[in-house]
């Protein structure tokens, strides 16, 4: 059969990525299914112990890292909303009327979407500084100025507010471009048969540019969720979990229970198991996403 | 009508400066001498270049801390960044050509190269850490070259499927039908037609390990091959923080992003979605 023959020649160009990814996907998450059931600390253990269910048991008691899961759905709770009505309302600013220099302001909302997590958490750290440019706008205003990392407004947990800022500042200007460019797509027709039947240019935005603009919205979410899931670069250089604890994510705890031996529980079974749960949450919200994508469509018509 | 024009761009203007002015602080911080660091003002009162000429000698403090001199920290990163674009621009392109010409896979490849775009890395870093102890490459440049295909791969291979889909196959049916392989065809007459979209799957890659900090922060602690994003971390301790050099450290290692940014701002979206969106 000819067909095969060309399946099977074909069939050697997906080789290295497959193996690559086998290599750095498979072979983890064989070795965190191991780990679940031994104990192991450099500083305590020479080598790793078997120790049957007990870190379930530990998981059972551990009110840090349920608390870290919220933290890390508080901060999606926090920030994708955020995002989408500001970037939306940032787009329909800058695509309203003829603005001058729309490129250009396309092209520098580039910025913060792409420079290093890392960088953006540490040049927030300097604008939220204790007397940092943040304070002095506020007292030039005549507002006290406020620990920004520690307990602004008195309240520590206002530091994942904080923490949000960074990533809202980050990514608002996705879903500007994203918005942009599809109220940009929609045929100058429509505009003009709207404005024909005397719609106002908001009603004509809400009721038939969103409808058409939906679809994008809906993906940039989608992959919006998933990375404010993953933040970690600017917990890190921000606030390193702290106050206490307050902003360290599931991430992040994972990150202090395995690497760093710093958390309630440190213990590299115990962090395997952790590692399991956050692949189980972030594999099922990416079975959902990949439902809603349609991916044979995407990919062959 | 035209007033109003005006009003609107002089805001989005307005606004788009205030929204950026935290990164403009971070440029002005980087020319300011030690004492007006922490001042309230934007535009340094007595400008210098000692932030950034003191990157490329390496700077002492006293108690506040030290750092050494950025050349190393960059031949890592521009080594490490450009070496995996290149391998998974081409391993990306061949895995996309299989899957989106021949279906290699079917649906559940595909699938599950997506799904890795979505995993968080720290999961998995864990095992990674004590596999590239095992090979011997821990701290090494080959260990995070080793790795940060688990990032880049799946964006490339999918960025490469949707550049292939818009690839007309006549061509390429006319040369199979004259003889030519699968694979002939591949690198013949389809890869040449598709530079574009290779070259930015390559940037793209190369974009996200430049930024990549966990990676590194795990893999790779020492200056041997040690990154620019986690140098960056130098400047900070806990008797205080070197603003000065921090922010000429940040916009060194901001602005080769910025001009590609720039350059490749029209596929900036598409890549960042994966080629979801156009």
């Amino acid at each position: 059969m000819v067909s095969e023959m060309k399946i099977k020649a074909v069939t050697w160009l997906v080789i290295p990525a497959l193996v690559i990814l086998l290599a750095l996907v498979l072979y983890p998450t064989v070795y965190l299914w191991g780990m679940i059931f031994y104990s192991y600390h450099p500083a305590r253990d020479p080598y790793p112990f078997f120790v049957g269910l007990k870190n379930f048991g530990i998981l059972a008691g551990d009110s840090e890292a349920s608390y870290t899961i919220l933290a890390m759905l508080a901060l999606v709770g926090i920030t994708i909303p955020t995002q989408l009505v500001l970037g939306s309302l940032l787009a329909i600013l800058f695509t309203a009327r003829n603005t001058c220099g729309k490129l250009g302001l396309k092209v520098l909302l580039l910025i913060p979407m792409m420079i290093p997590a890392v960088i953006i958490g540490l040049n927030w750290k300097m604008i939220f500084f204790s007397k940092g440019p943040l304070n002095g706008l506020l007292s030039s205003l005549g507002i006290p100025p406020q620990p920004w990392l520690s307990e602004p407004f008195g309240n520590p947990y206002v530091v994942l507010f904080s923490l949000a800022v960074l990533d809202i500042w980050q990514w608002t200007p996705f879903i500007t471009i994203a918005v942009m460019s599809g109220i940009e797509s929609a045929p100058k027709e429509v505009y003009e048969a709207a404005s024909l039947d005397g719609a106002s240019e908001i009603r004509t935005l809400w009721h038939i540019v969103l409808p058409m603009i939906k679809g994008i919205i809906v993906i940039v979410l989608l992959l919006r969720i998933i990375d404010s899931m993953k933040i970690f670069d600017i917990i890190y250089t921000l606030t390193y979990g702290g106050p206490g604890i307050i902003t360290t994510t599931f991430p992040f705890q994972i990150y202090k229970t395995g690497f760093t031996l710093t958390s309630a529980h440190p213990d590299i079974g115990y962090a395997s198991l952790l590692a399991l749960i956050l692949l189980a949450i972030s594999s099922c919200i990416a079975m959902i996403i990949m439902r809603l994508f349609h991916i044979e469509k995407l990919i062959w018509e | 009508m035209q007033k109003m024009t005006v009003v609107l761009t002089l805001i989005s203007w307005i606004i788009l400066v205030v929204y950026l002015m935290p990164f403009i602080w971070l440029i002005g911080t980087s020319f300011k001498p030690i004492g007006e660091w922490g001042a309230p003002y934007l535009v340094p009162q007595n400008p210098t270049l000692r932030n950034y000429v003191e990157l490329t000698t390496g700077g002492i403090y006293g108690v506040r801390g030290h750092f050494p001199a950025i050349t190393s920290y960059l031949i890592n990163s521009i080594i490490t960044a450009s070496v995996v674009a290149m391998l998974t621009a081409l391993f990306g392109s061949m895995t996309a050509y299989a899957i989106q010409r021949y279906r290699v896979g079917g649906t559940t490849f595909a699938t599950w190269i997506l799904s890795l775009r979505m995993i968080p890395t720290v999961a998995i870093l864990l095992p990674l850490v004590i596999l590239t102890r095992f090979l011997g490459i821990y701290n090494t440049l080959t260990g995070l070259i080793f790795v940060y295909p688990v990032i880049a791969l799946p964006i490339s291979t999918w960025f490469m499927i949707g550049s292939f889909k818009s690839i007309p196959r006549e061509a390429e049916e006319a040369a199979l039908l004259d003889g030519c392989s699968e694979l002939e065809a591949f690198y013949r007459i389809v890869l040449p037609q598709s530079t574009t979209g290779v070259a930015t799957a390559a940037t793209f890659a190369f974009l996200f390990c430049w930024s990549e900090f966990l990676i590194p922060l795990l893999l790779a602690p020492s200056e041997s091959a040690m990154p620019l994003t986690v140098f960056a971390a130098y400047f900070s301790n806990q008797y205080g923080i070197l603003w000065g050099p921090l922010s000429a450290a940040a916009i060194v290692i901001a602005i080769p992003v910025i001009v590609i940014a720039i350059v490749i701002h029209k596929y900036i979206v598409r890549g960042l979605t994966l080629g979801f969106i156009r």
